[in-house]
C-alpha cells in the first residue's frame, strides 16, 4: 500500500474520485458537527446535551483529518475549510438545514451519521493508505454515535402516540436523500472499487447501509418497509458532490463555519 | 421514568475500580452511551455503570448501621 497520492499509482480519474470522496466526507462531517452543536442547548435532557457536544467535537475532529488529507491533492486546505460559499460544499443534502426539532436531530444521528460510517467502513482496507489509517480510530468513536442514535430512535419510535409519529415523519424526510447519497452504479463507482480505494460503492454500499439500519426501520412498521423499498432517482445527481441540489447548507451555518464574525482575529 | 446510574472506571488493567460520577438515563442503552460521552475526559481502561438502587449498603460507620439496618 502506498502512502502518497503519487506513490499510490492511481489513474488521474481515480485520483479525482478519491479527492471528491474525501471532500464529501470532510464537508458532511463538518456540517453534521454543526447540527449536533446547534442542538446542545435544545436537547431534552442534560445528558443528551453533553452527548451532542461530544459528538459535535468528534465530527469536527474527523472533518479536520479529512480536510488535511486534501493537501496531498494540491488543495489549499485553509481555503477549503474557511473560504467557500454554500454552493461549493459537498456535504450530504440531509444536512443542509438545521433540524427543526429533536426528532429531526435524531434522524440525522441514527440515519445520516450511520451512512457516513458505512462509507468510512468501506475505506478500512483502502489501497490509499492515508484513508485506511484514519478511518479505524474514527470508527471507534462512531460506535457511540450509532448507539446514541439507535437508543434515542427506539425510545421515541416505541413511545407510541405523537412522539412515535414525529419520529416516523423525521425518518421519512431524511432517508430518501440519504439512500440517494450513496450514488448510482456508475463508471465512477466501478472505478473506485477497481482501484481498491473502497470495497463497495453505489447500490452495494446502499444495501449494506439498509441492512445496518434494518432494526430501526422495523420499529416503523409498514412505513419502515416502504422506506426500505424506496428506489432513489439519480436525475441530476452530481457524482462529485453527491447531491442533486445545486445549492448547499444554510447561509448562516456556512458563515459560522467560515468564521466571518471573527475574521479580524484570524492569525496565520 | 429516569434512573440514576453510578459510573465506575479504572485507569489500567489490575487497578481497583473507582467511582467517578453518576448520570440519569431512561434505559441501560442510553446510560452506557451517556457514561462514555460524559466521562471520556480521561483515557480509561474500562468503565462500568450500575443503577444506584441496585447498590446495597453493607454497613455505615457514621450511622452505625450494619447489613442495611
Amino acid at each position: 500500500m502506498a502512502t502518497t497520492v503519487e506513490a499510490a499509482g492511481l489513474t488521474a480519474a481515480a485520483r479525482e474520485a478519491v479527492r471528491d470522496l474525501i471532500l464529501v466526507l470532510a464537508d458532511s462531517k463538518r456540517l453534521l458537527g454543526m447540527r449536533y452543536g446547534q442542538w446542545i442547548l435544545g436537547a431534552p435532557e442534560l445528558e443528551a446535551a453533553i452527548a451532542c457536544a461530544a459528538m459535535a467535537q468528534d465530527e469536527w475532529g474527523h472533518a479536520r483529518q479529512f480536510y488535511a488529507l486534501l493537501k496531498d491533492f494540491g488543495e489549499d486546505v485553509s481555503a477549503l475549510e474557511h473560504g467557500r460559499e454554500s454552493h461549493q460544499y459537498a456535504s450530504m443534502e440531509a444536512l443542509d438545514a438545521e433540524p427543526e426539532d429533536w426528532f429531526g436531530l435524531i434522524a440525522l444521528n441514527a440515519l445520516a451519521d450511520t451512512a457516513l460510517s458505512v462509507q468510512c467502513e468501506a475505506l478500512r482496507g483502502s489501497s490509499y493508505m492515508p484513508l485506511a489509517q484514519r478511518v479505524e480510530k474514527l470508527l471507534d468513536e462512531e460506535r457511540f454515535h450509532g448507539a446514541h442514535g439507535v437508543a434515542w430512535f427506539n425510545r421515541l419510535a416505541r413511545s407510541g402516540g405523537a412522539a412515535a409519529e414525529a419520529m416516523a415523519v423525521a425518518a421519512e424526510a431524511a432517508l430518501p436523500g440519504i439512500l440517494q447519497w450513496f450514488g448510482p452504479d456508475s463508471e465512477r463507482a466501478k472505478l473506485v472499487v477497481e482501484a481498491g480505494v473502497v470495497d463497495a460503492a453505489g447500490s452495494a454500499l446502499r444495501e449494506r447501509y439498509l441492512e445496518r439500519i434494518g432494526g430501526l426501520l422495523d420499529e416503523l412498521g409498514a412505513r419502515g418497509a416502504a422506506l426500505r423499498s424506496h428506489t432513489p432517482s439519480f436525475d441530476g445527481f452530481d457524482e462529485a458532490r453527491r447531491r442533486v441540489s445545486t445549492t448547499g447548507p444554510d447561509a448562516e451555518t456556512v458563515a459560522r463555519i467560515r468564521g466571518d464574525k471573527n475574521r479580524m482575529f484570524l492569525v496565520d | 421514568m429516569s434512573t440514576v446510574y453510578e459510573v465506575f472506571a479504572r485507569k489500567a488493567r489490575g487497578e481497583p475500580l473507582r467511582h467517578i460520577g453518576w448520570l440519569t438515563a431512561p434505559d441501560d442503552d442510553l446510560a452506557r452511551v451517556y457514561a462514555y460521552q460524559m466521562y471520556d475526559e480521561e483515557r480509561w481502561f474500562d468503565m462500568w455503570i450500575a443503577p444506584r438502587d441496585r447498590l446495597l449498603e453493607v454497613f455505615n460507620s457514621d450511622r452505625n448501621t450494619a447489613l442495611g439496618r
